[in-house]
C-alpha cells in the first residue's frame, strides 16, 4: 500500500520517491495544501476503489498513517 | 428570471410556480444495482417535492409545538439539511445553522447561547447528538436526518414528513427574524448573527445576474456559511436552477464530471489550488485541458469569503472561465458588492448590491439597506460597537469610486499604527508581496516597532524553479517591494515558515 500511495503523491508535489517516508508529514514535509490533500484522497478512492470516510480523513497526518488506514478499508 | 421576493416562503412559493417539474437538487446516493451491487446514483428532487417536503415539515414542527422555539441544523450540505432548513424558517421557527466541523464541546455551547430547543442533524454527527442530550438542557426534541439513528432519542425526519400533508401556508413577515448565524471570525468569541426573512430574500434577490432557469450549479462551499447558503441555495432557487451537491471536498473533481456544472461559488483557497494544477498543465492546448478538468460547459467561477489576488483572472480566462469576485459578510446576508460577467472591474470587488448604500467613515467602509442584520444575539454592547442609525461598520477599510466601484484596501482592526502615528494596513503590503509565485501564504504585522512579514512559501514551486536558498529568494522579493515602498511601508524583517499558516473553518488564517 505505501509504494501505490507514493506513485500518487508524487503527481501532486515535486518531491522524489525515495525522500518519500512512513513518516513523511504531507502537509509538513511534502508541502501539500489542505485542498490538494483532500483532492489526492479523491484520486485514492478511485484508484483503489474504495470510500474515504472525511471525518477518518482530517486525522492523518503522515503517510504512513495513510496507508495504514486505506489497508483497513 | 429574475423575481424579487422579499421572504423565503415567497421564494419557495413563486419558484415552485415557475419551475414545478424541473429538477431543484440533484445528489449522488449509494444504492444496490440489479445484480446487488452498491453503486452510485444520481437523485434528483423537483421544485414541487422540496416546497412539499419544506411544507410537511413545518407542519411536523407545529405539531411538536416548536415554532416558535430555535431550531438547529446540524450536517454537511445534502436535500435534508436544506429541507430541515427551510420548513423551520418557513414555519416562523429560526433556524441556527452550525458549523458541522466544530468539536462537540464548542457546538454544545453554541447550542445553549442560541437557545436551541430542537436540533436537526446528520447521522456523521450522532456523537455531538449524544452529548448534547446532556449537555443541553434547553434541548427539547434532536431529529436525525437519516432513516435510522445510532441516537435512541432521535426522532427520523423522514417519518414526521411522512405523516404530514403539503399546504402547511404560514407566511411570515419580511422582518421576522429567520436566521442567528454564527460568525467564524478570525479573532474573538463567535457572534450570533441575526438575520431576518428580509436581510436573506431581498440579498439572494435583488440583484439580476442575467442567469438562465436551468442553469447547472454545483455547491461546494459549507452550507451553514451565509455565502453558501445565501447566493448557492437561495439564490439559486430563485433563478431555477439546477442545485448539485457536492458531497466532499474530496471529489470535487469528480463531481464535476459527473454533474457537469456551469457555474461554482468557491473561496480563494481553491480557486488558488486550481490555479496551480492549470499552470502545471500549461503546456497542453487550453481546450484540452478545460475539457478534461472543468467540462467544455463550465464557464464560471464566482469568488468570495475572502480577498483572492486579480492576477487569477488571467489564468483562468485562458481557460476561457470568468472569475467573479464579490464581497460581503454575514452581518449583511452576505453580499455587499459583486463583479458581473459582463461588468468585470480588476482590483475592485465590483459594484454595491441595488440594495445597498455606502460610504467612507475615518477610511471605514460603513454600509446600510435591507440586508443589515438585526443585531448579535444576546451581544449588545458588540451590536452597538458595529451598529449605528441603521449602519453597518463593515471593519473593512475602502471606499467606492465614482462609478460605484467597490475597492478594499484593508481590516481596520489589523491596522498598524506606527510609532509616529502613520497607519499602515497589513492586507495592502500582503497583497502586494504576495503577488510573487514563491509566496504562497503571509501575514504581514507589527513586531516590535518594525513591520515584520511571515511568508510561507511554495515549495513546490521553489522545486520545480530549481530555487536552492528559498530564504534568500524571498529576501530579494521583499527588497525588490521595499524599493517602491513609502519607508514607512517597507519590511524589515523576515520569518519564513515550514508548515501553512493555521486557518479557521472557513480557511482564513488565524491572524493571532
Amino acid at each position: 500500500m505505501f509504494e501505490k500511495l507514493v506513485d500518487i503523491i508524487v503527481n501532486y508535489v515535486e518531491v522524489e520517491k525515495e525522500d518519500i517516508k512512513p513518516e513523511s508529514r504531507f502537509m509538513e514535509d511534502l508541502g501539500f495544501t489542505s485542498f490538494d490533500f483532500m483532492s489526492m484522497l479523491g484520486e485514492i478512492e478511485d484508484e483503489l476503489d474504495v470510500e474515504i470516510e472525511q471525518e477518518k480523513a482530517a486525522d492523518i497526518r503522515t503517510v504512513g498513517e495513510a496507508a495504514a488506514y486505506l489497508e483497513t478499508l | 428570471m429574475n423575481v424579487e421576493s422579499s421572504t423565503i416562503r415567497e421564494i419557495i412559493v413563486k419558484s415552485e410556480a415557475a419551475y414545478g417539474s424541473q429538477d431543484a437538487f440533484r445528489f449522488k446516493v449509494k444504492r444496490a444495482d440489479e445484480s446487488g451491487k452498491r453503486a452510485v446514483q444520481i437523485e434528483n428532487k423537483t421544485y414541487t417535492q422540496l416546497k412539499n417536503d419544506t411544507e410537511c415539515f413545518s407542519a411536523a414542527l407545529e405539531a411538536l409545538g416548536q415554532t416558535k422555539g430555535h431550531t438547529a441544523v446540524l450536517g454537511t450540505t445534502s436535500y435534508e439539511w436544506v429541507v430541515a432548513y427551510l420548513g423551520i424558517v418557513n414555519s416562523g421557527s429560526v433556524a441556527v445553522p452550525l458549523d458541522a466541523q466544530l468539536p462537540s464541546e464548542d457546538l454544545c455551547e453554541l447550542l445553549n447561547r442560541a437557545e436551541v430547543t430542537t436540533l436537526v442533524f446528520d447521522e456523521s454527527k450522532a456523537a455531538v447528538a449524544q452529548d448534547a442530550l446532556q449537555a443541553c438542557p434547553g434541548l427539547k426534541y434532536e431529529i436525525a436526518m437519516s432513516e435510522e439513528s445510532a441516537v435512541s432519542e432521535a426522532l427520523s425526519l423522514w417519518k414526521l414528513i411522512g405523516e404530514q400533508q403539503p399546504g402547511y401556508a404560514y407566511e411570515p413577515q419580511p422582518e421576522e427574524l429567520a436566521t442567528i448565524m454564527f460568525t467564524s471570525g478570525t479573532t474573538g468569541k463567535s457572534k450570533g448573527v441575526m438575520l431576518s426573512h428580509r436581510n436573506l430574500a431581498e440579498n439572494a434577490t435583488c440583484l439580476d445576474m442575467k442567469i438562465e432557469p436551468g442553469t447547472v450549479i454545483m455547491s461546494v462551499l459549507p452550507i451553514h456559511h451565509a455565502y453558501c447558503l445565501s447566493m448557492d441555495i437561495l439564490k439559486g432557487l430563485s433563478l431555477g436552477s439546477v442545485i448539485c451537491i457536492n458531497d466532499s471536498l474530496m471529489r470535487v473533481a469528480k463531481n464535476i464530471k459527473l454533474f457537469e456544472p456551469t457555474m461554482i461559488l468557491m473561496v480563494p483557497l481553491m480557486i488558488e489550488t486550481l490555479a496551480k494544477k492549470l499552470e502545471e498543465a500549461a503546456w497542453m492546448p487550453a481546450g484540452l485541458v478545460k475539457a478534461k478538468v472543468f467540462g467544455k460547459q463550465f464557464h464560471t467561477i464566482c469568488s468570495g469569503g475572502a480577498y483572492l489576488n486579480p492576477a487569477y483572472y488571467d489564468t483562468f480566462a485562458r481557460y476561457g472561465i470568468t472569475i467573479l469576485q464579490g464581497y460581503g459578510m454575514t452581518e449583511c446576508a452576505p453580499v455587499i458588492s459583486t463583479n458581473l460577467s459582463w461588468d468585470n472591474r480588476k482590483g475592485s470587488v465590483g459594484k454595491l448590491m441595488p440594495n445597498c448604500e455606502a460610504k467612507t467613515v475615518d477610511e471605514e467602509l460603513w454600509v446600510t439597506g435591507s440586508s443589515v442584520m438585526q443585531g448579535y444575539y444576546h451581544m449588545p454592547e458588540e451590536t452597538a460597537a458595529t451598529l449605528e442609525d441603521g449602519w453597518l461598520k463593515t471593519g473593512d477599510l475602502g471606499y467606492v469610486d465614482e462609478d460605484g466601484y467597490v475597492y478594499l484596501t484593508g481590516r481596520k482592526k489589523n491596522l498598524i499604527i506606527t510609532p509616529n502615528g502613520e497607519n499602515i494596513s497589513p492586507e495592502e503590503i500582503e497583497n502586494k508581496i504576495g503577488e510573487a509565485r514563491l509566496v504562497q501564504e503571509i501575514l504581514v504585522r507589527d513586531s516590535e516597532g518594525v513591520i515584520e512579514a511571515e511568508i510561507f512559501p511554495d515549495y513546490e514551486y521553489a522545486t520545480k524553479k530549481k530555487i536552492k536558498d528559498v530564504p534568500a529568494k524571498l529576501q530579494e522579493i521583499i527588497d525588490e517591494y521595499n524599493q517602491g515602498a513609502p519607508l514607512y511601508k517597507r519590511v524589515f524583517k523576515l520569518k519564513v515558515r515550514d508548515v501553512e499558516f493555521e486557518k479557521n473553518t472557513t480557511k482564513k488564517i488565524k491572524r493571532f
